[in-house]
């Protein structure tokens, strides 16, 4: 008796599993193709290099002195996409990182805040990111200082703009 | 007369006695007290004295912009220097955009500074007009003088390859450019040949005790290319003084305290008047002169001026002169290079 329940539900599970591995096969969505990946990343880059252009100044109403992001952050370093969000002295509370954005921009630019989520806000945040891709995230960390990904140390530069107004596209990091 | 000589004329008219004096002097190729008619004896004795450098001022267009105000807290803090210093050298980039109305402003509030002044540009400086206004002011860009024993030299180190006529980009697209520190366009900067045959004629007759300060924009070693903390031909530069006992490079650009040496050549950064840079990703062989991270709610932290003591055996003590409390207890009282 105990063997026949036994049987009887090993095929229950069992039929369930087949199930849903034919249900799997008939109703998910397949894998992204490798075209359409590079879609998505072609799409992500575009935006990159909107939030280059803005972090170098494109936008007027960031800025009434002539200072731009990359005044202070070339590639985006000390920007620290990484460690937010973080206690910020001049708030005296925890700021997400695109508010610390709109700090620069209302102080050292004297220019008119972004709104948090804004396309342009989401540009300038996806640079950055993407500049400090494969850095560890460590919300909190205040006291150092981290630097954007590294270019390869004297291997020249590149002749063309690579759109990216970097070459470091082919800079892969260490994934932990 | 051309916009260049009307404005120099104008700020002349308006600039204060002692401006006008080092102004016209250095126009006409005199380097008032500053110069040591005697070559630099063989021995290297140092007369000992002290001089300051100011650098990267990167001034706009705008009146009263803040960056105006800070160099002219570095001008105070140079004049009120006790002793004074002998001379201050300038590292480069007093305008933002090249513009001659931020070259004058610019000379305009160095003219106040109450010792003489010599000056080598930087990029900023540069690209709009190839030079055409700086030369105007502060005469020529590659310079040599002796001082109380030390051979002073002034090069202009941020020279590149013409991309801007295949490209066909107009003065202000070129100048645009030039202004990204990232930029992948221009690559490279450097003295190139004519430089680096004037440096070895220069020193092809100085005995290798001559102490020697060379002065550049950007730094004479390997730092980090990406921004330009490099100078393409610092080899070749390193090659013609490696004759000598001990040669101390300073230099202007990185906006940061930074101190390193290969060779016979120590090289001691400039801190700027206008903003900080991060330290590059790089591992550097004397970390200790780093400077504490800037605190951007301050706006005049991590910059500052310098002020160089040089001994009787040319020995150098490198006071970094911050605006804030910027420097690490390594570095508050100096160092030696």
């Amino acid at each position: 008796m105990k063997t026949r329940i036994a049987i009887r539900r090993a095929l229950g599970i069992g039929g369930i599993a087949v199930a849903t591995v034919v249900a799997g096969t008939v109703f998910a969505r397949a894998p992204f193709t490798e075209a359409e990946l590079q879609q998505q990343m072609d799409t992500l880059y575009g935006v990159i290099q909107t939030g280059y252009d803005l972090w170098h100044g494109s936008e007027p109403s960031m800025t009434s002195n002539g200072l731009a992001c990359a005044n202070c952050h070339p590639d985006t370093a000390a920007s620290n996409p990484q460690t937010f969000p973080k206690y910020q002295t001049m708030y005296g509370k925890v700021v997400p990182w695109q508010e610390m954005v709109n700090w620069c921009i209302e102080n050292p630019q004297l220019g008119e805040r972004l709104s948090p989520e804004s396309d342009q806000m989401t540009a300038m945040k996806a640079y950055a990111m993407y500049l400090h891709r494969g850095l560890p995230i460590e919300p909190g960390l205040a006291s150092e200082q981290t630097a954007a990904v590294p270019v390869a140390f004297g291997t020249g530069f590149k002749r063309e703009p690579t759109g990216l107004g970097v070459d470091t596209r082919e800079y892969t990091p260490e994934r932990r | 007369m051309s916009e260049v000589n009307k404005s120099r004329r104008d700020f002349l008219a308006f600039s204060g006695k002692a401006g006008v004096a080092t102004l016209v002097a250095q126009a006409a190729g005199i380097n008032l007290g500053i110069v040591d008619v005697v070559k630099a004896e063989a021995g290297g004795k140092v007369d000992p004295f002290r001089f300051a450098i100011i650098s990267d001022a990167h001034l706009y267009s705008m009146d009263n912009h803040k960056f105006d105000q800070q160099l002219i807290d570095a001008v105070n803090k140079v004049n009120s220097m006790n002793p004074k210093p002998d001379f201050v050298l300038f590292g480069g980039d007093v305008a933002q955009n090249g513009t001659e109305d931020q070259l004058v402003k610019g000379a305009e509030i160095l003219a106040k500074l109450e010792m003489p002044m010599k000056i080598i540009p930087g990029e900023h400086d540069w690209y709009l007009d190839m030079g055409e206004a700086w030369r105007g002011l502060f005469g020529d860009e590659t310079w040599s003088f002796n001082h109380k024993g030390v051979h002073f030299i002034g090069l202009n180190s941020i020279l590149v390859e013409d991309f801007w006529t295949p490209a066909g980009l107009s003065p202000k697209e070129r100048m645009t450019v030039m202004e990204m520190l990232e930029s992948p366009i221009p690559g490279p900067w450097g003295v190139h040949e004519k430089q680096l045959e004037w440096l070895a004629k220069d020193v092809k007759d100085l005995p290798p005790s001559t102490p020697i300060v060379v002065f550049t924009h950007s730094p004479l070693w390997d730092y980090y290319p990406r921004w330009n903390f490099q100078t393409s031909d610092a080899p070749e530069i390193r090659e013609i003084l490696s004759k000598f006992d001990n040669v101390m490079s300073y230099h202007g650009h990185v906006h940061q305290t930074l101190y390193n040496r290969i060779g016979n050549m120590s090289s001691v950064a400039a801190m700027s008047t206008s903003w900080p840079w991060p330290y590059p990703p790089v591992e550097l062989a004397y970390p200790e002169t780093r400077m504490n991270r800037a605190d951007p709610s301050i706006a005049t932290d991590g910059q500052g001026v310098q002020l160089i003591n040089l001994s009787e055996n040319f020995e150098g003590l490198v006071e970094y002169k911050p605006f804030e409390d910027s420097l690490t207890p390594f570095m508050q009282d100096g160092f030696k290079v």
